[in-house]
């Protein structure tokens, strides 16, 4: 809340000003009965010369409220919808230097709740929630000195039901919120029952049970169902509750009021402001329940949207300028045990057995301008090894370096930049071509986009495609075959230029000949620069200075192709399946 | 409403008959009642202002309450609807739709029309009843005064005209670019590693910033607008209320009506504001609610999978006595247009027959099962089963008489049982049993705390590999159908579960036609014949034995993928 607090005062002077505004809007509000009391009694005591007097000041007050009022709720709620974009830009600002563990914990749908629900909850708390809690109060008190101005034991009477309406609806605001908190449990659940049956498509048209599926399906609707007219049964009365305690009010006023005219105590006049402001009351009344609310709605939000913002961002040193402009290239692990169970730095992961660890003392060193190819089966570790390169994950125990220099050392921002990773898995944003390429740097000319394309052997897809390199990819790339999409990263790559340059099994989906042709145009425009490249393809591997086997995150084997050949050992096995697998393949 | 209006009226009453103390006397037909109440007239007329205020709460809740069930039951009709229509949608259909769209269609975007009768928008029928009503009963007062009251309608009317023409284009934008802005966000949210990789965050960051700012400005002139709106009919309300006591002060004075009336009218004229306060407030629920409708009917009027034609001339055959023969017959498939994946393939399996289909990945062996069990319809040729094309078989016959493993064993969440059942609520406990011993998968089902109760959790995290392909088998034997297809899953379990799924297939094969994507040199071993594809291309057909003696692709998948790993081995000893 006190983050929240400071957004808020930010926007003080326009707050001010709306908050001046709603005072006015009130005060006009509090005028218009006592014009209406004096125009009535003015009409009963035969002086009509003076009602076009008053009916003229009441236009007056009502034109100027409608200005004010006008003007509040625009300048308050515009300092809401302001709030709530810069909060976006800050979540979203510290969103981008969250690293993948975070994104582990809290997934994309759940984010995207936060960003949308949550934000909106407290979006309501600062814009119709500060309006109402400066109005409610402020109509109580006007009205309360003007009724007991006219009569006091009256405004006692009258405002009996009231209280009686404030109690029921703070004790109803409780339940609300529990009821509606339990329905939008349930719809989580619907949510999640769809995802999951739908994600199980194939099983349940296999096993033909898609009737029963559907019959699940009705059962959490039933609950969802029950739960809503639940929710309904206190919903529903608050509309009528409020209607009636300003009724039973305006009845007392009306039967006791009555009384006090028929004695001639009090005039028609002032019965009848007294009846209208007493009508003033009921949505302040009403407020002060959802009020309340907003509040705890908005609080429950700014704690989940603190999930995002407490969340630790990777730790890095700022530029120091010690790291000079020109990156050599050398790369070493030394050491480095790695498991996705443990936190960095401790050794939880120790008591699963060795099953636990990803990686287990794995030391490699790359000289500069330096080829190394890693190979090995599936879940050998061989993408774990590249991402604690470029520090998307951390070591549990031993180091990275580059440069000879740590990389929790390093500024990440320069770490990324000058060690270049293409993904296992192709990401390509919805936007054209140029702009997807042209990725890592913005700025980059249309010559090295298209250079880069081509380098990419991108060119004879770009002539298929109707706007060339303005063609906009759908979205997640959906529109481009794995291939492409490949391609694109690598071409990405390219203009990024970076000094170390890292593959992860980037062409899986590109066929042998492609790949080859796309490994030798790269190596062309990379040459010097440091290379790790890891393959589940020993043919593309050959001819790296250095080649290492990973086996259960172990380092089984290194050396240079005739090397290994000569051991006849793992590698060799695996490049004998793989040549074959490539002659299949070519069959 | 009845009640709601009759309030005014009391009120009138009241001071036209106690109050005024004026010389304006009271209708006639009152005389009985006023004798009624006697000296207490105040406190009778109390007693009815009372009694139809109790009305108003009991028409009032009822009203709401009716509303929210029909609709809650309508929309829980209208999500099931959905779900249901989803559930029969081909394959192809969620090869190109994220699930995550889907889940947002039957929660979101139904939910915001479950807002709309949430916050009143249904009552505008009931709104503009009380506005009529007030207006038939300020005509029936006094004519005069009532068109003095109604002064104030006409620029009420330009105004909110206005709004609407404005609001259906701004709120239009607005669900444009909050989409737009969600989009951005959903889309750099599962890219982050990338956009980290490539130092892209200032530029990511300002371009959300740019999205945002589209968002908020348009968001903005709503707000400015939707408080115009709301403070217009604020001020007209208060200006009627003038116009009244200007125009009827005067015919009070000259005693035309009674003050009463004029009090009555000032309450009518508030009244009837009352319900046009919130009109911006609905009118935003109401667009997206009808946007929301849209998609949902657009996902509606998706084509479902073909149901197949149940040829009822000829005699159906029981599920039981289907034979299990299947037959390829130039069978050619791709799922995008030219770029085929299966071409011109022909095989027969007899009846009870084994038969393992082998090739390197993306050589289309899975693709051959999806046809089979008509996930997909072949682009050319034709398969049968039973000597009956697929697609003239009912949809639900041809996959009751296919039992499927796949590669990934998929489990939901729910018990172990309805794991095992899939829906098939008549097989009992001991039928599952027999299930899970025949497919080793007892001993450790019995290890659960709860047995056959003990809850899956999504996907069957809480189960290991090896225990949910054991599970994947029990599921097929319990569902027992004639034939068999299996994708058989590639990753390794340790050697005791190897063996406990040994035992298991050989338990599932027995008796039945079988179509086996093989991963396992022992299952390959087992079948009657092996089909080896290469590229979509049907090439050898044989036994094992028959196969190896030929050296051809066979062999040569056969040293890369199913010999036993040895290190140094050359190809010619394996």
């Amino acid at each position: 809340m006190k983050r929240l607090l400071r957004y808020v005062a930010r926007y003080r002077l326009r707050y001010a000003s709306g908050i001046l505004c709603t005072v006015l809007t009130a005060t006009l509000a509090m005028v218009i009965p006592i014009l209406i009391r004096n125009a009535i009694n003015a009409v009963q005591q035969r002086h009509f010369a003076r009602v076009p007097g008053f009916a003229e000041l009441i236009v007056a007050a009502a034109l100027g409220m409608g200005v004010v009022r006008w003007l509040s709720r625009s300048i308050i709620f515009n300092c809401g919808r302001d709030i709530e974009y810069d909060l976006r830009n800050d979540l979203f600002a510290r969103l981008l230097t969250l690293s993948p563990s975070f994104y582990e914990r809290l997934k994309t749908g759940d984010l995207m709740s936060r960003m949308i629900n949550d934000l909106t909850a407290v979006r309501m708390m600062v814009g119709l929630g500060i309006l109402t809690f400066i109005n409610t109060p402020l109509y109580y008190l006007y009205a309360l000195a003007f009724m007991t101005s006219l009569n006091g034991r009256l405004t006692l009477a009258s405002l009996a039901p009231y209280g009686v309406l404030c109690a029921g609806i703070w004790r109803l605001a409780h339940t609300l919120m529990e009821r509606s908190l339990r329905v939008q449990e349930e719809l989580g659940r619907i949510g999640a029952r769809v995802q999951e049956s739908l994600a199980g498509i194939q099983v349940v048209k296999a096993y033909t049970a898609e009737e029963h599926e559907v019959a699940r399906f009705r059962e959490i609707n039933q609950t969802y169902n029950a739960e809503n007219l639940r929710l309904a049964r206190v919903r529903g009365m608050l509309m009528p509750l409020i209607r009636g305690a300003a009724a039973t009010a305006a009845m007392i006023v009306l039967i006791y009021g009555g009384f006090l005219v028929t004695q001639h105590r009090m005039s028609l006049g002032d019965l009848v402001a007294f009846m209208s402001y007493l009508g003033l009351l009921a949505w302040p009344t009403t407020s002060l329940g959802w009020m309340l609310s907003i509040y705890q709605r908005g609080k429950a939000s700014m704690k989940r949207l603190a999930d995002i913002f407490e969340a630790a961002p990777v730790p890095a040193p700022s530029d120091d300028g010690q790291w000079g402009l020109e990156v050599a290239g050398a790369i070493e692990w030394e050491h480095v045990w790695f498991s996705y169970f443990a936190s960095p730095g401790t050794n939880g992961g120790a008591d699963d057995g060795a099953a636990a660890w990803a990686l287990r003392d794995v030391n490699i060193k790359v000289q500069p301008g330096e080829k190394l190819a890693i190979v090995g089966r599936t879940g050998a570790g061989k993408s774990t090894l590249v991402k604690l390169l470029t520090r998307l994950i951390e070591p549990t125990a031993g180091r990275v370096l580059v440069d000879g220099r740590d990389v929790r050392d390093v500024p990440l921002a320069r770490l990324r930049r000058s060690v270049g990773v293409v993904p296992q898995e192709p990401v390509l944003f919805s936007d054209t071509l140029a702009r997807n390429i042209a990725f890592g740097c913005p700025g980059a000319p249309r010559a090295e986009i298209e250079r880069a394309a081509v380098a990419a052997g991108l060119v004879g897809d770009l002539e298929a495609m109707p706007r060339g390199m303005e063609t906009r990819v759908g979205e997640r790339g959906m529109t481009l075959s794995g291939g492409q999409k490949q391609r694109v990263t690598v071409a990405r790559l390219l203009t990024y230029d970076p000094a170390v340059v890292v593959l992860d099994d980037a062409l899986s989906s590109v066929d042998t000949e492609t790949e080859h042709a796309v490994l030798h145009t790269l190596g062309e425009s990379v040459k010097g620069r440091s290379m790790v490249v890891v393959s589940h393809r020993a043919s593309t591997v050959r001819d790296a200075d250095q080649i290492v086997v990973l086996q259960d995150g172990v380092v089984a084997e290194r050396g240079t192709h005739e090397e290994l050949m000569a051991r006849r050992g793992a590698y060799a096995e695996l490049f004998r399946r793989q040549l074959l697998e490539e002659e299949l393949a070519s069959y | 409403m009845g009640c709601a209006l009759a309030q005014p009226y009391l009120v009138k009453l009241t001071i036209d008959l106690f109050l005024s103390g004026t010389a304006h006397a009271p209708a006639p037909y009152f005389d009985p009642l006023l004798r009624l109440a006697g000296g207490h007239g105040l406190l009778m007329m109390g007693f009815c202002y009372l009694l139809m205020v109790a009305g108003e709460f009991t028409t009032f809740y009822g009203q709401y309450y009716l509303t929210m069930a029909v609709a809650q039951y309508s929309l829980s009709d209208l999500r099931i609807a959905l779900f249901a229509r989803l559930e029969r949608l081909p394959l192809a259909f969620f090869d190109s739709t994220p699930v995550g769209r889907l889940v947002s269609r039957s929660t979101t975007d139904i939910d915001a029309i479950n807002e709309m009768f949430n916050a009143g928008s249904l009552t505008i029928l009931v709104d503009l009843l009380t506005l009529a009503g007030i207006v038939a009963i300020m005509f029936a007062l006094n004519a005069h005064l009532a068109l003095w009251s109604l002064c104030a309608i006409p620029p009420l009317l330009v105004i909110i005209n206005l709004f609407r023409v404005r609001a259906r284009a701004l709120y239009r934008e607005i669900r444009d670019r909050l989409a737009a802005l969600n989009a951005y966000l959903s889309e750099a949210l599962s890219g982050m590693a990338v956009i980290q990789l490539f130092t892209h965050e200032a530029e990511s960051g300002r371009e959300f910033e740019l999205l945002n700012r589209r968002s908020r400005d348009i968001q903005r002139t709503a707000n400015i607008y939707e408080a115009g709106l709301f403070s217009s009919v604020e001020a007209l309300s208060s200006v009627t209320v003038a116009l009244i006591l200007w125009a009827g002060g005067g015919e009070v004075v000259r005693a035309m009506i009674g003050i009463g009336t004029l009090v009555a009218f000032i309450e009518y004229a508030q009244k009837f504001f009352f319900p046009l306060r919130d009109i911006s407030t609905k009118y935003t629920v109401l667009q997206s609610a009808l946007a929301a409708t849209e998609r949902i009917k657009d996902l509606m009027e998706e084509v479902p999978e073909a149901a197949g034609a149940p040829q009822r001339a000829a005699p159906r055959a029981a599920l039981g006595s289907t034979r299990g023969e299947i037959v390829f017959d130039q069978v050619s498939f791709a799922y995008r247009p030219g770029e085929p994946v299966l071409r011109d393939i022909s095989f027969i399996v007899e009846p009870g027959r084994k038969v393992a289909v082998v090739g390197a990945t993306g050589s289309g062996k899975t693709t051959i099962i999806k046809l089979l069990a008509r996930f997909y319809d072949v682009t050319s040729g034709r398969i049968l089963v039973d000597g009956r094309d697929v697609r003239a078989w009912d949809l639900r016959e041809l996959r009751r008489a296919i039992g499927l493993v796949q590669q990934d064993v998929m489990l939901f969440s729910g018990s172990v049982g309805d794991n095992l059942r899939m829906g098939r609520t008549g097989l009992d406990d001991r039928a599952l049993m027999r299930a899970l011993e025949r497919s080793q998968a007892l001993t450790f089902v019995r290890g659960l705390p709860h047995g056959l109760e003990e809850e899956v959790i999504e996907r069957g995290a809480n189960l290991s590999a090896g225990q949910r392909q054991l599970l994947a088998f029990a599921r097929a034997l319990a569902y027992d159908a004639p034939i068999l297809v299996m994708d058989e899953a590639t990753s390794s379990v340790d050697s005791e579960t190897e063996r406990l799924l040994q035992l298991a297939l050989e338990e599932l094969l027995a008796d039945r036609t079988a179509l086996v994507v093989a991963h396992r040199l022992s299952t390959i071993e087992r079948a009657d014949r092996i089909l080896v594809l290469s590229k979509g291309i049907l090439r050898e057909s044989g036994t094992h034995r028959e196969l190896l003696a030929q050296g051809g692709l066979y062999r040569r998948l056969f040293e890369v993928q199913y010999a036993p790993p040895g290190t140094g081995i050359e190809p010619s000893a394996a």
